[in-house]
């Protein structure tokens, strides 16, 4: 549905992105990672249609953005960073007039139809600049999504947003997914092992993982104890435990442990020795992600 | 070019959604307001005095609309900039500019959008100021096609001072940048003529074919010529043009 083929983008003398190549498959939900400045806006906003490429070409239901930008237009529904919305507009005006210049068909029913899908029916009447900021996004939200799109680009929809916010409009996200293709930016790594089953990681403006997060993973888990009576004994115990093939002590009788397969089991026995008082499995994501962006685009 | 007009429609709403538009129509119709009664008493004193002079013809176009049309375009190149500004540079400022750009319109239609939006509001100003000819009926014959080359004549400028005024809201996210170059601008283009006195040769000539007022007065005179009207179409067509290009270049940066 979506392809980026050697896309670079150069402003002035700086490499926004360089040569980046991905896929995405209709009906798909990637996670796009990174950290700030890598490239990440850039890419989407080349996928949208509102910058060239230097070089390169971006594909959108096997149409080039460049060369038919109308036809892949209608098909995008693009969400910035920053929602582009008219303070002086009521919510109804503006969203009618985004139905009308995406080329929605059947604009009352379309209007009516995206307003109560991100649950902003009753918000028709209020001035647009008069929003909460959450409330704000659902109508950029609802912008993307007017002209019922079959792709769907989201610059960090969820930055800003208050924890129920969040769940919010994570939720309208996961429950976007299947009819549409979604690419998605954020820096929130557990909403995207909710939200997403598969990511792509840009540092330094090269992308450097895409995968499903279990395949990145490489089948390694990662699992945290903390103990009441830390020592090496421990630790020796630790890393004699079949499958494990890190334990690194971090302090206050913390430790991290790497393994092959699943061996919590193991662990906690062990701990449990030295009086065990938490065992968690860490955040994959988020290991994984430092292990590939640091050094890069420090 | 549906979308033209969609752009357009949301550009004139927006001038009565913020305080700006109601600001420059009560302004304008303050100002030309005082202009017309303070003109009009002048015109009576005028001719009463002449009145009884059989030499002194005194005559009603020429000394009252032509003038009075002229004052106008003068409020109209000072508001217009002011009406201007905000087409792109507003957009840019809170990111608006964005959903634009990626939606199916083509560059052209944004940009004829953006500019007809205004024009409206110009086209808005000026409905409001018919009643001064209709005063002018009842007091007097006013010459039907002195009025009407008038307003063509003010459509002219405001439509060229509009277009300056695009390309330099398009060129900067601040309002007030754009309102001063494109202020700056038109009121070169306005008085350009007066330096044929020192340019002499092509130059004088040129300088005075580029200049609005050179053209505003002959039309202001009830004379329709083509050149007057090529005039602003090209001044307005080449504005426009630079303001595509500009917003093209945003794709691009």
């Amino acid at each position: 549905m979506i392809v980026a083929e050697h896309l670079t983008k150069r402003y002035g003398t700086t490499l926004a992105i360089d040569d980046v190549t991905f896929e995405v498959q209709k009906g798909e939900v990637v996670g796009f990672l990174g950290p700030n400045g890598a490239g990440k806006t850039t890419t989407m906003r080349i996928l949208a249609g509102s910058l060239g490429a230097t070089s390169g070409r971006a594909l959108i239901d096997g149409l080039d953005v460049f060369e038919s930008p109308l036809e892949t237009r209608r098909r995008v529904g693009y969400l910035p960073e920053v929602p582009p919305l008219y303070p002086n507009m009521t919510v109804n005006g503006y969203v009618r007039f985004a139905a009308r210049i995406k080329g929605a068909v059947d604009l009352d029913a379309a209007v009516d139809r995206v307003l109560g899908r991100v649950g902003l029916a009753d918000m028709g009447g209020r001035l647009v600049g008069h929003l909460s900021k959450g409330f704000q996004q659902r109508v950029g939200l609802a912008q993307a999504l007017v002209h019922d799109p079959e792709v769907l680009i989201l610059d960090e929809p969820t930055s800003g947003l208050d924890p129920a916010q969040r769940k919010e409009i994570r939720d309208l996200v996961k429950d976007l997914a299947g009819e549409r293709t979604v690419i998605l930016s954020t820096h929130v790594l557990p909403e995207v092992e909710d939200v997403c089953q598969r990511v792509l990681i840009i540092a330094g403006g090269r992308i450097v993982a895409s995968d499903a997060i279990d395949a990145l993973a490489g089948g390694e888990r990662f699992v945290r104890v903390r103990v009441g009576r830390p020592g090496p004994e421990l630790e020796a115990a630790l890393a004699a435990i079949e499958g494990v093939t890190e334990c690194s002590p971090e302090g206050e009788g913390r430790y991290a442990i790497r393994t092959r397969e699943d061996r919590r089991a193991e662990v906690a026995r062990t701990a449990a020795c030295w009086d065990l008082l938490e065992l968690t499995g860490r955040e994959r994501l988020e290991d994984i992600y430092l292990r590939l962006t640091s050094g890069k685009n420090a | 070019m549906r979308n033209v007009f969609f752009i357009a429609r949301r550009e004139l709403e927006a001038y009565f959604a913020s305080p700006i538009g109601w600001i420059a129509l009560c302004a304008f119709l303050l100002v030309t307001g005082f202009f017309f009664a303070s003109m009009v008493g002048f015109f009576a004193l005028q001719t009463t005095e002449f009145g009884m002079s059989p030499y002194q013809d005194i005559d009603l176009s020429q000394h009252l609309v032509a003038p009075f049309y002229s004052n106008t375009g003068l409020v109209l190149l000072m508001l217009c900039p002011a009406l201007s500004m905000r087409l792109f540079a507003e957009d840019r400022r809170q990111r608006s500019l964005e959903m634009l750009l990626t939606s199916p319109v083509r560059t052209v239609e944004i940009v004829l959008g953006k500019y007809f939006g205004g024009m409206g509001f110009v086209l808005v100003m000026l409905l409001a100021t018919a009643h001064y000819p209709l005063i002018l009926w009842w007091i007097g014959e006013p010459d039907l096609g002195v009025v009407i080359s008038s307003y063509l004549a003010l459509l002219g400028v405001a439509g060229s001072v509009m277009a300056v005024g695009l390309v330099a809201s398009a060129a900067t996210e601040s309002q007030m940048v754009a309102f001063v170059v494109s202020f700056v601008l038109s009121l070169l283009f306005w008085v350009a003529s007066w330096a044929d006195a020192s340019a002499s040769g092509t130059l004088g000539e040129v300088l005075s074919y580029l200049s609005m007022l050179s053209h505003m007065d002959e039309l202001g005179k009830g004379l329709l010529h083509v050149k007057d009207l090529v005039y602003y179409v090209s001044f307005i067509a080449v504005a426009l043009f630079a303001t595509h290009q500009r917003v093209e270049a945003f794709r691009w940066r």
